[in-house]
């Protein structure tokens, strides 16, 4: 009958897979495809210019309602619930997915088989790209875990269990690993990005120099350099992993990596940012204002040696911004992002010191109210009667904070002039006060300094002009050469205040030996290595403000579980007229403890699946 | 690699030539030493047409025709065998017979009937049927009359009425209200398939198809339950298999049969508000219990005055389920069958009209139903053709079409998609009821068209509005058509003439699926109402309106239409098998071997790879051995590819054996024939397969899916963001090595038949082993990198067992009396026995799932609530922000804080593991009155807080008060650790819904609940006019009848049908009232 005939074609009917069914191997054929497989390793760069930067809102720079206008998984780390089993913003699986697809990238971009329409010199340029990034991924990983395993060559899909079991390597394995690939990848990368339609946000040499020197810093650090808390963080084979003995030497690096860092950047024409003239004619108060506020916001300036077009800030501008009219909708500026009192007062005073320490003005009382005056009217509307603390303070303050009575000059000024512009009014009943459902300001403060000048609104909506987010601007790396220098070779070493004063400069203050000697309280304190260092953190921190970089800086620093034992403070928002609104109200008690907080846990199950790893300590 | 389309012509021209081979066979057999034979073939009432008579050793010579006549040439010496489905076979010896004068031997037959009127002793197995006396395997079979019910979908039937089946009915919405269902419980787990496979002549059949047949329609319902029943299915079997065959025509006079039915039906239970100023008043306490300084919600001024209910337009008081709700909906149902023919040609005929309401109300000013209303129309064709007198032709065309039309559905969280009605039902409960009425009066503007909804804004300089239900509800309606059409044709031929007992038979059949939606719908405009200060009087303001100060998306007066969903499949089949069946003296022998082809295409299948075909094919056999039927063995076996796994792994031989002992057929059993009538052991072994594992998009294993243009993962450079490229994500890596699922069974089993074959017994005790169980590989660790799910293996076992037994009783006390009784019971418990699992350190073992029932939730054991903040602060870490009167979790493994690995395995498993069923008919004269009882135990479901949390606002929603929280809460005034409710709170408490993200809930023993119930599932009293009377009005039958589903049930727990366990918000199962008649003419 031939039924059991129909048999014979069996395998063949169930071939129905036809030949060209995308597979990894179509990736690197060609150029095009081989291309979109580089901007994969791009996409893994974190989203800093957003509220999903974790630096922003995992510390206590920047407070916000809870669960209310948007729920960030990093402010549960500011509240402290930060936990073994559901370790927030924990990027453990991401960051080892990225150098996944950096090792395949690679692997494959240096066969010259593959990728065969492709040019030499591209070539070579991008696998500058994908060891930088591989680098970077792993920095980033370090910079939250401590010692994490090195993930040098990828394993198959059929591992065995023991060859998935991959250690922890020592903090010092990481650094070098990670500078050794950073110093592979320069030479390749290209000084300046020439093709600026397409290209501009691609690394270039400058970045990874750049990087390289922050990678040093953090390796010099007092966290990673001879941390005692960490004598017995040993792997299961007893391996130490953070070494226990302080080198300077790492300071000394670390300095080198900077200078070379300033010098290739210079190179490349990058440069502290200045506004250039407008059409309206400004006071210079507000131009300075503008230098200090579009040094971040201005799109592509020559002092953002880094910018990142992946993660631009139409959200992180919308939670910032304020209304500033009683026509405008809180939806269309929500003003979450509230900075605290501390941060408020941390700034210097006019006189380019800390507010206790200017022996000329006295800030002991804040809630002491005064009206401001005719010249502060820049700054602070003219007659209006606000906090002690907001008058006399240097322009960085005025640039990067509003609060209730300042002046926040922008392009749509209805005045078109820096006279009668708008100012900000945040008691309750005001139309930026906390009376919104969701989105309201919790502190009083107001970030000035994240918001684009040509940023617009009206009754019916509000633009904003997003910016690649600057991951990196040279005051950065000024600030880094001064830090290392003093740490390596101690405060009579000039080249240190010529970066300080490059900074402070700029935000129209004297140099640091001027201000202190004449305004200070402690007029020698720039001559010693610590007191020095203590002015560096200060410009450092004040400086890079709502930038995503203080959480960083105060764990390296070792000084997180100072800062964030303190109670997160701000003006009572209920308050409806002067004497209510300037009441201090505790908003949040922050609780850090140290060591276990300056580095993420691995989650509960990641160190039962993985026997040879071991969980980071105190969790 | 060749086209796989030359396959199909191969095989298409291979069946070809089978059927034209069949059909060419011209039989003529020698005409010497013969005699004419004719007669009439009667039942004793009358003549029964269709009977075939036969040479027993093989050769048919034809069939009676209307009158039961036949007329045959045979030779002497033969036996002739008249056979008639649902008849004994007679069997009559042509000897030396005396023709009469007109040389024709007169040979006139009276048969008997089978078991009553239906047939009972012919079993539908795999590929063919079988003798009920002579089956080895574990089937159970339902005579389709009691799948009857008030009803429009057959499978919210079969719960406790199938032993062997674990069914349960979460949603009583039209056109989702299908039963979940399992043979024998859930065997494995993971995101492949662990349903029964469905075959419904033969087609391949989904839960739907299933659901529209009609009980008037079924010949034949059998499951398949072990391996030597399923084993012929190999790579498809290991869930089950349903196997339903439908009528078919019998010769004769053509009958008709009609059933009308009109059902009235209602929720079985709603769930329960509070009243509107307990509302309030909890509202309040909610705010000021978790934040001393906290706004309240409701001013003292609101309640009072809703509480006076003197202006419901400024002061409103809702009970939205009174509102969207109505208390009854009215159904019909219509079934008209027809069968007849003669002798070359059989038909039954079959159409079928369902109309099946919601129960949600309509707004007049609409001129639309938002309402729901599924039609089903149904038409069957079954013609069955004697092409020669050795070829049988069969031919069935079915076409089954849904017409939907109802509430605009939704989609949820995890983006799946939410019924029209479910939608409403949920919006009841997730609305605020004292914000804004319903709808407002037409008088407050005369000239606007539209209805004038009520609206409030979700919050203080919020830009989104409250849901309101009434408005959810009305706004719109989605109409959603679906077809089926499935032509089917099979050829029979009988060999006998190359030797007895030997047949063949091919089918094929073309299945076509299509489906669409529309949704068209208004924005609707909400309204505040507020007291003009002037006139002092209620006016209206329009909070929608698109102006500057409009809120949330702006009203239309004019219908949206989007464009829905439009699937489409096609599924191919092919089989053609051999038969042989002969029985010498004592020896009873017959084989089968079959083969399959079957491909299935889909439309809109979302990736290149789930747009390939998907094709099985395989070889099967059956063989068959009986002694004296007595000893009865059985050897089945499939052999089976799938074209999911890679080369080399693609073909799995599925063999299965069973014996059987009739041991009172043997000689010394004799003496027990008063008592045990029929008493029969039987045993199985075997193997078969489930090809359906991992995930739908999983379609071939063996590749890496690879999407080379992901958006998530691309990148802009440029200036201006000018320059972006779409990058790379991998969802799978290839594995060569994944292969199907395996399951050894053994089935034991009983089939008994006592005092005078009135009662019957059927007793199957089944151990089943799964293993190749898919899974992901778990050491894996996140330190590889590796994109998409965890690459899986073929690593997991389990085994579940159970028992399943069936008792029957039929008797007759006296002319007047008689009496059926039925009950069934199943229990299948699973255990894992093996998973792929990370090694716990010895205070966390608990966490192992080996060890237990593939359905076994895992969660925190929840103590009780915390008493008060100082107990909060000396206890345990848990999650989130939390205090007094929030759930305290039991810290298991000691380390000081509450973490996902504090959860150990709570209850029972959420799939029940016994359902059964109990119930009998009683008759007196023409009366009859039915009853059947339903209960299912051993199973927990769990109660979503974040669905019943009141007050909390979540976007729009915003929650009622169920009267269970009012009633038991944890209050500062009243400190009960055991209260139902937690402390209230405005905001959802993550401690108390484990909620930790878009697809992370975790559940904790506060809000399991037990799952057992019992319940009178139908209900029916009938009557049937006598045949003297209806004969009279040229009716054989006309029977009326009242019969009722779902009238009661007994639970612990009230505060829904708790037959929906955890989806108890959503459409309530229904109890139906119903009226109905057949007429049989």
């Amino acid at each position: 009958m031939g039924i059991l005939g129909m048999n014979q074609s069996c395998d063949s009917y169930l071939d129905v897979v036809p030949d060209n069914v995308s597979t990894i191997d179509h990736a690197f054929k060609l150029r095009n495809e081989a291309e979109k497989y580089l901007f994969t390793l791009y996409s893994y760069l974190p989203s800093n210019g957003s509220v999903a930067n974790i630096g922003m809102l995992a510390g206590d720079e920047i407070w916000i309602p809870y669960q209310t206008s948007i729920y960030s998984n990093a402010f549960e780390i500011a509240r402290g619930n930060q936990s073994v089993s559901n370790a927030y913003v924990g990027s453990w699986n991401s960051m080892y997915q990225a150098i996944r697809h950096c090792n395949i990238f690679l692997e494959n971009a240096n066969d010259p088989t593959k990728i065969r329409d492709i040019s030499d010199a591209e070539r070579r340029r991008w696998i500058g790209e994908a060891e930088f990034l591989k680098a970077y991924y792993h920095f980033l990983l370090v910079r939250m875990y401590g010692p994490v395993p090195l993930i040098q060559t990828n394993l198959g899909i059929d591992a065995t269990k023991e060859e998935v079991a991959i250690p922890r390597n020592s903090v010092d394995e990481c650094i070098a690993y990670i500078v050794e690939l950073l110093d592979a990848s320069a030479d390749k990368l290209p000084m300046i990005i020439t093709d600026r339609t397409l290209e501009l946000g691609r690394l270039t040499r400058p970045i990874a120099k750049a990087v390289k020197a922050k990678v040093l810093l953090t390796a010099a650090s007092p966290l990673f350099n001879g941390n005692s808390d960490y004598a017995n963080y040993t792997n299961k084979d007893g391996k130490l992993l953070f070494d226990q003995e302080f080198k300077n030497e790492k300071w000394v690096q670390a300095a080198a990596a900077a200078k070379e860092a300033i010098d290739i950047a210079e190179e490349a024409g990058h440069k502290l940012f200045t506004m250039p003239p407008t059409s309206f004619s400004l006071s210079e108060q507000t131009m300075l204002e503008l230098d200090l506020r579009q040094a971040i916001t201005e799109r592509w300036n020559e002092e953002h040696i880094w910018a990142n077009p992946n993660s631009t800030t139409a959200d992180l501008q919308l939670q910032a911004m304020a209304p500033l009219h009683v026509d405008h909708n809180h939806n269309n500026a929500r003003k979450i992002l509230s900075p605290p009192l501390k941060v408020a007062r941390q700034f210097y005073t006019k006189n380019g010191v800390p507010i206790n320490e200017d022996r000329t003005l006295s800030f002991r009382d804040d809630t002491q109210l005064r009206i401001a005056t005719h010249e502060e009217r820049f700054h602070i509307a003219e007659g209006f009667e606000t906090s002690r603390l907001h008058f006399d303070r240097e322009p960085r303050f005025y640039a990067s904070l509003a609060f209730d009575g300042a002046v926040w000059y922008k392009y749509d000024s209805p005045s078109n002039s820096d006279e009668n512009t708008f100012v900000l009014r945040s008691k309750r009943t005001d139309y930026a006060g906390s009376t919104h459902a969701f989105h309201f300001n919790v502190t009083g403060y107001f970030i000035k300094k994240l918001v684009d000048w040509n940023q617009t609104m009206s009754s019916s909506g509000a633009s904003y002009r997003v910016y690649p987010w600057p991951e990196i601007r040279l005051a950065d790396v000024y600030l880094m050469y001064a830090e290392a220098l003093n740490e390596a070779y101690g405060a009579d070493n000039d080249e240190v205040f010529v970066y300080l004063d490059k900074i402070r400069g700029r935000a129209g203050l004297e140099g640091v030996k001027e201000s202190w000697t004449t305004y200070s309280t402690n007029p020698s304190k720039f001559t010693t290595k610590e007191g020095l260092r203590e002015i560096i953190h200060q410009e450092r921190l004040i400086e890079l403000a709502f930038e995503g970089h203080r959480l960083w800086d105060l764990k390296r620093w070792k000084k997180s579980a100072i800062y964030l034992n303190a109670p997160i403070t701000g003006w009572n928002m209920a308050g409806e007229n002067a004497i209510s609104y300037y009441q201090i109200n505790t908003v949040y008690q922050q609780r850090f403890v140290a060591p276990r907080d300056y580095f993420w846990p691995l989650s509960e199950n990641a160190v039962i699946q993985n026997k040879n790893l071991v969980q980071s300590p105190g969790w | 690699m060749r086209k796989p389309t030359i396959y199909h012509k191969y095989y298409f021209n291979s069946l070809f030539m089978l059927i034209l081979c069949m059909c060419s066979i011209q039989f003529i057999s020698a005409q010497t030493g013969q005699v004419r034979v004719e007669g009439t073939v009667s039942d004793g009432t009358g003549p029964l047409a269709g009977v075939t008579v036969s040479i027993k050793e093989g050769t048919n010579l034809g069939i009676t025709d209307a009158n039961g006549r036949y007329s045959i040439d045979v030779a002497v010496n033969v036996t002739l065998v008249y056979n008639y489905v649902g008849y004994d076979r007679i069997e009559k010896r042509i000897t030396a017979v005396t023709p009469n004068a007109q040389k024709v031997y007169v040979l006139n037959v009276v048969m008997e009937q089978l078991g009553g009127e239906e047939i009972e002793d012919v079993v539908v197995v795999g590929f063919g049927t079988q003798k009920k006396g002579s089956l080895v395997s574990s089937i159970t079979t339902i005579n389709p009359k009691e799948l009857k019910g008030p009803t429009s979908n057959l499978t919210t039937m079969m719960a406790g009425r199938i032993s062997g089946m674990i069914a349960y009915q979460q949603s009583g919405e039209p056109g989702a209200d299908n039963a979940d269902f399992f043979i024998r419980g859930l065997g494995s787990f993971g995101a492949g398939k662990v349903d029964p496979l469905i075959l419904v002549d033969g087609i391949e059949s989904s839960p739907t198809d299933m659901a529209r047949l009609q009980p008037d329609d079924i010949e034949a319902f059998s499951v398949l339950k072990d391996a030597t029943a399923a084993a012929v299915y190999g790579a498809r079997g290991a869930n089950g298999v349903i196997l339903i065959t439908t009528k078919t025509g019998a010769a004769g006079k053509t009958k008709f049969s009609f059933r009308a039915e009109n059902r009235m039906s209602s929720n079985t239970r709603n769930f329960q508000f509070a009243d509107n100023i307990r509302y309030m008043e909890l509202a309040n306490e909610a705010a000021l219990t978790r934040n001393p300084l906290a706004i309240l919600p409701y001013i003292q001024t609101k309640i009072d005055r809703t509480a006076a209910g003197d202006d419901p337009l400024l002061y409103p008081n809702n009970n939205w389920i009174d509102m969207l709700i109505k208390d009854y909906t009215f159904n019909q149902g219509y079934n008209i069958n027809a069968s007849g023919g003669g002798e070359r040609a059989r038909y039954y005929v079959a159409g079928t009209y369902n109309i099946d309401n919601g129960v949600l109300k309509v707004d007049g000013r609409n001129n639309f139903n938002n309402n729901i209303k599924l039609k089903n129309y149904s038409i069957r064709t079954n013609v069955d053709l004697k092409l020669t007198p050795t070829t049988d032709a069969a031919i069935k065309v079915y076409g089954q079409f849904d017409d939907y039309s109802g509430p605009v559905g939704s989609y949820d969280e995890n983006n799946n998609r939410i019924h029209g009605g479910q939608h409403i039902f949920r919006s009841a409960i997730w609305s605020n009821p004292v914000m804004f009425p319903a709808v407002y009066p037409a008088s407050f503007s005369p000239y606007t068209e539209h209805p004038l909804f009520g609206g409030a804004v979700s919050g203080l300089g919020s830009t989104s509005l409250l849901t309101n239900p009434y408005a959810e509800m009305v706004r719109g309606y989605e109409v959603y058509k679906t077809s089926t059409l499935q032509p089917q044709l099979e050829l029979k031929q009988d060999f006998s003439f190359i030797t007895p007992g030997l047949s063949a038979r091919a089918m094929g059949y073309l299945k076509r699926y299509s489906y669409f939606n529309v949704v068209r719908q208004y924005n609707p405009f909400y309204y505040r109402s507020y007291l003009n200060p002037v006139t002092g009087e209620i006016d209206l303001s329009v909070l929608n309106d698109g102006g500057p100060n409009s809120i949330g998306v702006t009203g239309s007066e004019y219908l949206n239409y989007s464009e829905g969903d439009k699937n489409l499949d096609s599924r191919m089949h092919m089989e053609a098998s051999v038969n042989y069946a002969q029985r010498f003296g004592k020896h009873d022998v017959s084989g089968m071997l079959i083969t399959i082809l079957s491909s299935y295409q889909t439309g809109n299948a979302g990736s290149v790879q789930s747009s390939l075909e998907q094709r099985n094919q395989g070889l099967s056999g059956r063989f068959t051995y009986g002694y004296d039927d007595r000893y009865l063995a059985e050897f089945n076996f499939g052999y089976n590819g799938s074209e999911r796994f890679a080369s080399g792994y693609r073909f799995g031989f599925f063999p299965s054996f069973g014996l059987a002992y009739r041991v009172s057929n043997e000689k010394f059993f004799e003496s027990l024939h008063n008592t045990i009538n029929d008493l029969k052991f039987r045993g199985s072994f075997g193997w078969v397969g489930n090809d359906q594992i991992g995930r739908r998009e999983d379609r071939f294993f063996y590749l890496s899916e690879v999407n080379l243009n992901d958006g998530a993962y691309g990148a802009v450079f440029g200036e201006n963001s000018f320059y972006y490229r779409p990058g790379v994500s991998i969802s799978r890596y290839a594995n060569n090595l994944i292969t199907w699922e395996k399951s050894r069974q053994i089935n034991l089993g009983m089939d008994m038949s006592l005092f005078n074959n009135s009662t019957e017994i059927i007793v199957d005790a089944f151990h089943q082993k799964r293993y190749n169980i898919l899974e992901p590989r778990s050491f894996l660790s996140p330190t590889m990198g590796l994109m998409g799910g965890t690459p899986q293996a073929n690593t997991a076992e389990a085994e579940s067992k159970g028992l399943d037994a069936s008792i029957n009783y039929n008797k007759s006390f006296s002319q007047a009396w008689w009496a059926t009784l039925r009950a069934n019971f199943t229990f299948a418990t699973s255990k894992i026995l093996k998973r792929d699992e990370l090694d716990y350190p010895e205070n966390m073992s608990y966490l192992y799932r080996t060890g237990h029932s593939v359905a076994q939730t895992f969660g925190l054991i929840a103590e009780r609530l915390f008493v008060d903040d100082v107990e909060v602060a000396n206890s345990p870490q848990q999650f989130g922000t939390y205090m007094g009167g929030d759930i305290k979790y039991r810290d298991m493994n000691g380390d000081g804080s509450i973490t996902l690995n504090d959860m150990v395995p709570i209850g029972w498993p959420t799939t029940p593991e016994i359902t059964y069923g109990f119930g009998g008919t009683v008759g007196y004269k023409d009366f009859d009155l039915s009853l059947f009882f339903q209960g299912s135990a051993r199973s927990s479901f769990f109660i979503n807080p974040e669905n019943i949390s009141p007050f909390v606002l979540n976007g729009g929603a915003q929650n009622g008060l169920l009267s269970v929280v009012e009633e038991s809460h944890w209050s500062e005034d009243n400190r009960d650790a055991y209260a139902f409710w937690p402390r209230l709170s405005p905001q959802f408490v993550q401690n108390n819904t484990l909620r930790f993200g878009p697809n992370e809930q975790y559940q904790s023993t506060w809000w399991m609940r037990d799952g057992t119930f019992l319940r009178l599932k139908n209900v029916e009293i009938g009557y049937n006019l006598p045949t003297e009377k209806s004969r009279r009005f040229g009716v054989n039958r006309f029977r009326m009848y009242l019969s009722g589903s779902n009238l009661w049930v007994w639970s612990k727990f009230k505060m829904w049908d708790v037959e929906m366990g955890g989806k108890g918000l959503g459409y309530p199962v229904q109890s139906v009232y119903n009226v109905g008649i057949l007429v049989d003419f």
